[in-house]
Parts: structure tokens; sequence; C-alpha cells
């Protein structure tokens, strides 16, 4: 099957330039866009609860035209940087997803679930730095996104497979393309001059005992990721919890009182955002 | 090669286009305005040329916003349209130029060279922040005290930025000049989209001119930016440390905190200037009293001298 061949799955994503996201969350931001009291950090704070375009924001800033690749990971200060009107024009080329609505929409709550969790997580073990493991979190499911888009077929029968031999999602997708979404997101996080952590926890955030620079941060999305499931909170392609690695386990070290606490605000949080960005 | 865009569902359009300019250009052909934005993230067209027979208010918003930003400000567009009736108002649609569809064969490439020259010849810019130069920012100024107009002015200079250069490279430094420079335009285009100015005079030194009212504000917001965003040009453990070693002037090894921003702002409003040299020399002297303070923070002069 040549259509499946690695390289040609890996030149199809490297090839993506436009990614769909949710209508809701489009229109309530072109409202925003419209007013003019709104300010730049308004359209900061409102974008990093979007994983679709959080990655568009991240890619055109991090390009070769704006000269600081690799550098800038706070949706925050890439939307200083670029400024409203390019903002704008990213939007314009936003397209809004039909097709597969309901596994977009799952993706979303779970994705900004897992943004939610990894910041708590984060500022609970004193990173210096909890936005970067909140967009780490938001971004690391985007492979699925490159995998629905452009195979979007084979991906329905990967779910279905999934569901029906009750197997996470990743082991129906290295089934049937040779690689899970891990892999497919890492590799276009590469190809848009994404920060190295970036590139690093979205690659790894299966396996994060192999993460070599970032294994705390990794293991912090890897751990976010399992909660979530476990609480419930949206759709990430298949119905199993899997297990918790063990090395990453015990780096990150949390009590019990620790994991109670941080899925307590994520539900608090959760109810928050549903309100301000779906309904 | 040089790139060039052409927008257009027409595929005679199309055609006579490709028939044109497809040996000495690169050509790009698009069916819909959105799809550039794509483009745009990868290099630069020279020019782009738009069919606008059947467009729609959209084309022309994206149009706006393209040119509106300084890094797509050296891309002429030209708008090809059927017959003079559907060219839309100049004040409204930034495009440089027009061309009839039925000329196509015979002006398109000269149209097309004449606009790579003329874009190269009124964008006197900084390479590095494709903000306008000193040139650019002498003629604001002098039109604006010609005009009676009653605005505010501000100098901004980086503190500790050469120990930086000198500590990490010109290239990172040139990375903190661009930011620094973005910044600023966004910030004050934010606050008072029109009527407003920017400028980089060159190295580690900008301008910008707004309203009066709004200029303290932008300050605030530009000095907290860049608190945020220029310390992570730093690495890690210099930046937790709060300072870099370096050598200064004399060359002798030297601990420099990390960079801060500091601004001299002048105006009109109470106090009157007759020369675009004399409003320039009061902002400098107020930046250069802003840089005797310790950190990032802005300075007005408060004379309130009627002449």
């Amino acid at each position: 099957m040549n259509e499946l061949d690695i390289r040609t799955i890996r030149s199809s994503i490297e090839k993506i330039n436009t990614l769909p996201t949710i209508p809701n969350v489009l229109k309530k931001l072109l409202k925003m866009l419209e007013n003019p009291a709104t300010s730049l950090n308004d359209i900061g704070h409102f974008i990093s609860h979007d994983p679709i375009i959080t990655t568009k924001v991240l890619r055109m800033i991090n390009s070769p035209i704006y000269g600081f690749p690799g550098r800038i990971y706070s949706v925050n200060q890439a939307v200083i940087l670029l400024g409203l009107n390019v903002v704008k024009g990213l939007l314009l080329s936003v397209s809004v997803y039909d097709l597969m609505k309901k596994v977009m929409m799952g993706l979303w709550e779970h994705s900004l679930a897992c943004a939610i969790t990894s910041r708590l997580m984060a500022k609970k073990k004193g990173l210096k730095e909890p936005e970067e493991s909140s967009i780490a979190g938001l971004l690391h499911d985007i492979g699925k996104v490159a995998l629905i888009l452009q195979f979007q077929g084979y991906y329905e029968t990967a779910m279905s497979t999934a569901d029906k031999k009750n197997i996470p999602i990743m082991d129906a997708e290295k089934e049937l393309f040779n690689i899970n979404h891990a892999t497919a997101g890492e590799w276009m996080a590469e190809k848009w001059s994404f920060p190295r952590n970036l590139i690093e926890i979205i690659g790894y955030h299966h396996k994060p005992h192999i993460s070599r620079n970032f294994p705390v941060e990794t293991s912090i999305v890897h751990l976010a990721d399992i909660l979530v499931r476990g609480r419930g909170f949206g759709f990430a392609g298949d119905r199993t919890v899997p297990p918790v690695n063990e090395t990453a386990w015990a780096l990150l070290n949390l009590s019990n009182n620790d994991i109670k606490e941080i899925l307590k605000e994520l539900e608090e949080s959760m109810g928050m955002a549903n309100e301000l960005f779906i309904e | 090669m040089q790139k060039i865009v052409l927008i257009t569902e027409d595929a005679h359009v199309k055609e006579k286009t490709e028939k044109v300019l497809a040996h000495s250009f690169e050509l790009i052909c698009l069916t819909d305005i959105k799809s550039i934005f794509s483009f745009l993230y990868d290099s630069i067209p020279v020019v782009v040329i738009v069919d606008i027979q059947n467009c729609d208010d959209y084309t022309f918003d994206a149009i706006n916003q393209i040119k509106s930003d300084p890094i797509f400000g050296s891309i002429s567009f030209i708008a090809l349209i059927f017959d003079n009736d559907n060219l839309p108002e100049s004040e409204r649609v930034f495009i440089d130029d027009y061309l009839k569809i039925k000329d196509i064969e015979s002006d398109l490439a000269f149209r097309i060279r004449l606009s790579i020259h003329r874009s190269k010849r009124l964008n006197e810019i900084n390479p590095l922040t494709r903000l306008p130069g000193n040139i650019s920012i002498d003629r604001e100024i002098h039109n604006r005290l010609l005009n009676r107009e009653e605005f505010a002015i501000a100098y901004a200079d980086l503190d500790n930025f050469k120990p930086f250069n000198d500590r990490y490279g010109f290239g990172r430094g040139d990375e903190v000049i661009k930011a620094t420079g973005r910044l600023i335009l966004n910030i004050v285009k934010n606050k008072q989209p029109s009527g407003s100015f920017v400028g980089h005079i060159g190295g580690d030194d900008f301008v910008y001119m707004m309203n009066y009212d709004s200029i303290e504000d932008a300050s605030k917001e530009i000095i907290n930016a860049f608190e945020i965003i220029i310390p992570t040009f730093y690495d890690i453990e210099d930046r937790e440390r709060g300072f870099i070693e370096s050598t200064d002037r004399q060359g002798n090894k030297r601990l420099f905190p990390l960079m801060t921003i500091s601004i001299g702002i002048t105006h009109n409003r109470y106090i009157q200037f007759t020369h675009y040299g004399e409003i320039k020399e009061t902002a400098s002297k107020m930046k250069t009293y802003a840089k005797t303070f310790k950190g990032s923070c802005f300075k007005i002069d408060e004379r309130q001298i009627r002449n």
C-alpha cells in the first residue's frame, strides 16, 4: 500500500499548511478582534486555550520571516510580537471543521484539560515556566489532527479498530501507519521550527523515560494525559486509560493529596472553560 | 528567482500571465486570497497580482492586513481589473498599481519591473526590523510640525545591549533588536491604530510618535512586554542568575545586569518646537535622563513653557 509508505506519510504531514479548528472558538475570537477595547494580552490568553490556533501562531512567529526560529513558545509573547493584524490574517486561513466534527470537539476538550493539568503539575513541582507546560499539554496530540487531516478514512479505521479491540488509539495507529501520532506531531513541530522543548515533549509523551533534555516536562504531560483520560474529560480517540510510566511517576514524585488537589482544580477550570469557549 | 504570486479564479487570466512572466519569475498561482497567508510563512514575494474582477470586501481586508505590516511592506500589489469602473477607492485598499486584463500581454512585465524599482526606492527601511529609518523619521516629524499637529515623541534605547551582543554574538543580538522593534510597533499600533508612527534610528535606538494622551499607557505596556520577552533571549542559567559576564568598553571583565529599556518622551502640547532637530534633541535628552535610572523606565518632559 503505497499511500501509507512511511516516507509518503512524513512528506504529506510536512506539507500541511492549514489546520482545521472548531467553529465556536473561531467565531468568538473574531468577535473579540473586532472590539477595539480588546488588548493583545486578552487575545493571547484566549488563543492559548485552543490547540489549533496556538499551533498556527507559534508556527508563524518561529518562521524564518520573523527571524527568531525556535525561541518563542509563549502565545502571549507571540501575539505581542506578531501584532493583531497578523493574527487576523492567520484566522482568515484557519479552516473550520465539519468532517469528524465530534472527534475534533472531543480532542479539543482533551487537549485543553491536559493543558490545565500540566500547568497545575508544573506549579506543584515548582517549575519556572508553568506556561511552557501548559502549551505542551495543549499541543501534545497535534499529530492526531495532522493524521486526521491527511488520512481521514484511514484514521476512522484506526479509531474503529481501537474501539472493537479495546486497544489504545496509538497502537491502532501504529498497526495502520507504522508510526503513531506522537511521531507525526514531532515531524510537524520540527518542520515548523518549534522550540526544542515542545518538539521533544510532543514526540515523547508516551515514552517519557527516554526524553533526554526535558524528562520532567515530558513526564508532566504524560501523566496529565492519563489523569485527564481517567477523569473522562474529552475524547482522545479511544476509551482506554493507559498505565503510568514508572520512571515518570518516580521522577514527579507527587503525593495522593497533590493529585487530588490537581483534579479538583482541573474540574473547576474546565467548567469555566466550557462556559467561556464553547457555550 | 524572484517570486510573484497571482491570485485569480479565471483560467484565461492565469494562462495569459504565465505566458508573460513564467521565464523571468517564479510564478505561484492561487485561486483564493486565503491561501496566501500560508504561503507568506515561508517566503516573501516581490509582487502580488490580484484579479479583482469579482472579489469581495474580504479580499480587500486581507490585502490591507498584509500591507499594514512592515514585514510585508516591500510587496507591491497590482490589481487586475476588467475596465476602469470596478477599481476600488484607493483610500480604502492599499494597492500600488492596476492593469486592465486586456493589457496583460503588452504591459504586465514592464509594470512589474517598475513596481519592483519603485518599492526599492520608496522603502527607506531598516533591513533588520523593516521599520522606516532616519530619513522617514525626520520627514514625519517635519510634516507634523508643519501641520501644527499636537503629538508626543518617544526615544527608546536598550541598556546593556553591547555586553549581550559580545556574550552571545551578533545573531542573537539581531533577534533582540527585531523583537524589540516588533513589540514597540504592535503595542503602539494597537493603542492608536491611525496617526501613530514607529521608526528605527539604527542600532538599539527606536522612535515612536503618538497622541499625547496615549503615549504614557503605550510606554508602560512596552516596558512590561520588554521585561517579559527579552529575558527569554538569554540562556536559562544567565536569566536565573540575573546577570552575565562580559567585557566592558575598556576590555575589563565585568558583570552586567539583564537588558532593560529606557524611554524619553517629549511633546508639543505645552512646549513649542519649530524645527524637527529641536524636538529630536529634546527627546534624546529625555532618554539620556531616563537612562540614569536603574532598570526599565520612561520619563516625560513636564516643562510647561509657552513661547
